[in-house]
């Protein structure tokens, strides 16, 4: 019984239906501020009105470009640094200790740093999206390296394999599956590096137009914005996990 | 059968003359393995046992090519041993199969890193997982396999460039109790139709004899031969000769030569 889809979805649906509407009567008998907690509906309204405006696409497609560009960014520099950390003993040896000791430095401290330097365009907010995210991947390619089996490299030592062939036959495909966890872990850190960055300085993008509509005491619209953010979030991270079904065929529960 | 008749390869001979090998560890030199003399004669199907600590796996990795030894001189089918040699299957306690790989792509996988895979690679591939009992299963993947027939990939793997030597390192050990004498009686069996040198590393008494022409007993810290045993049971081995007087005198004495080494050190 529990197993069935009518429960697995039907359960936290009716959860949420039931919050919402426990809300949205708060909401109505007035036991909620409406200019702290806008309402369910005032909130529907709000993103009904936003969607039909230029400046919320405009501001939707900035985010986006920020969040994706940092993503590739901060990806590519991180899957290599990490396969030569996870390759060369010494550069691990000369370089692990700063990545690890710039891990636990709260990263999003820097964004004022980056808005100094890089100003109040775009390329601010990509190069904190691409920081935020370079770490999990350098972190996580380093552990899936790792996580080939001492057996595995003594068999293909005995298969006369190569450099090039252990890497490409075993190290990387053996890695690939630790990896893509960070990448995962990657894209959702982007866009909060994205976020992130808007708020501290910029002219474009949701976290740009989330602050305005706070300032302007559009609770409302605000609350709208957060929401959509989150339904960005959980696209990309749907798409993310369809590739990796697509690309890691053999992880399997 | 193609698989014996296509290359010229049978077994090889083996040689070890005043083998020593020390491992230098945090805690000081470790000597693992002292003053080994072996010859081995090609085709031969000999059995290292005794245990933990005796030295029997370093021994096999020396005679792979995979570890250095410190002192005298080994010969593995005529040449100094190095790694990666297409002349040697090597089989391990783990199946180690790469779970992207199906069954048939790990069977091929040492002819790819070789350079040795051609228009007739399927036709070898096919070839070995017959002979092991895997043409079912050769599109599956390797997850999907019980833990014996995981075993049947990476033995169909190390038997895939039709190598001279065989060496396995307690390649039945992971394995429950039914499922390793029936391999145990198909490997022997196998040994004997390719005429491979086949060398068994095992802390199995009875697999041991059950499987061996020779026996080797070693004796632990630091490894050393205490005893070499002839096997004179009849070809092909089957499992009811287990319960047969002489393989009881063979386990028997095999026993004796290991507990006298170990009463010696006590």
């Amino acid at each position: 019984m529990t197993n069935t889809i009518l429960y697995r979805a039907g359960l936290p649906t009716s959860v949420g239906i039931t919050l919402i509407g426990l809300w949205q009567i708060l909401s109505i008998v007035g036991a909620i501020n409406p200019i702290m907690i806008p309402s369910p509906w005032d909130i529907a309204i709000a993103f009904s009105e936003l969607v039909t405006r230029g400046y919320f696409w405009q501001a939707t497609w900035f985010t986006l470009q920020e969040t994706l560009y940092g993503f590739a960014i901060g990806v590519t520099l991180g899957l290599i640094i990490g396969a030569l950390t996870g390759t060369f003993p010494m550069f691990r040896t000369a370089i692990y200790p700063f990545v690890i000791a710039f891990q636990n430095t709260p990263r999003v401290a820097l964004a004022p740093i980056f808005l100094t330097w890089f100003g109040f365009g775009m390329t601010s907010k990509v190069v904190m999206a691409a920081v935020i995210c370079f770490f999990p991947v350098v972190i996580n390619t380093v552990a899936g390296m790792a996580s080939v089996g001492d057996n595995a490299k003594m068999l293909f030592r005995s298969l006369g394999a190569s450099r090039a062939q252990t890497f490409f036959r075993l190290t990387l495909p053996g890695a690939s599956e630790i990896a893509f966890a960070g990448i995962k872990t990657a894209l959702t850190l982007a866009l909060l590096g994205a976020i992130v960055a808007e708020f501290v300085g910029g002219s474009v993008g949701l976290g740009v137009l989330i602050k305005e509509l706070n300032f302007q005491l559009e609770v409302a619209k605000g609350f709208a914005v957060v929401l959509f953010l989150a339904v960005i979030g959980l696209t990309l991270y749907g798409l993310i996990e369809l590739l990796e079904r697509y690309l890691i065929t053999w992880k399997h529960d | 059968m193609s698989l014996i008749s296509n290359t010229a390869a049978t077994g090889e001979t083996i040689s070890l003359a005043g083998v020593s090998k020390t491992y230098m560890t945090a805690k000081g030199p470790l000597p693992v393995l002292r003053d080994i003399n072996l010859d081995i004669k090609a085709g031969e199907f000999v059995s290292f046992v005794g245990p933990s600590g005796c030295g029997k796996s370093t021994l096999l990795k020396i005679i792979a090519g995979l570890v250095s030894y410190d002192t005298g001189t080994v010969e593995v089918g005529g040449e100094a041993p190095r790694e990666g040699r297409e002349d040697i299957g090597f089989m391990l306690q783990q199946s180690v199969l790469m779970p992207w790989l199906n069954v048939s792509k790990n069977v091929e996988l040492p002819f790819a890193i070789s350079g040795r895979r051609n228009g007739n690679t399927p036709k070898r591939v096919a070839e070995l997982l017959d002979l092991v009992g895997l043409t079912p299963v050769a599109k599956l993947n390797p997850w999907e396999l019980s833990g014996g027939m995981q075993q049947r990939v990476a033995l169909a793997r190390a038997l895939a460039l039709d190598p001279g030597i065989m060496l396995m390192d307690e390649p039945f050990s992971a394995l429950d109790e039914f499922k390793r004498e029936f391999l145990n009686i198909e490997v022997a069996q196998m040994a004997d139709k390719l005429g491979k040198t086949t060398l068994l590393v095992t802390h199995s008494i009875s697999e041991a004899v059950l499987m061996s022409d020779h026996i080797i007993a070693l004796g632990a810290n630091p490894g050393r031969v205490v005893g070499e045993i002839k096997v004179d049971l009849e070809r092909p081995r089957r499992t009811n000769m287990v319960g047969s007087a002489r393989f009881q005198e063979i386990s028997n004495e095999v026993r004796v030569a290991l507990a006298a080494d170990l009463e010696g050190v006590q």
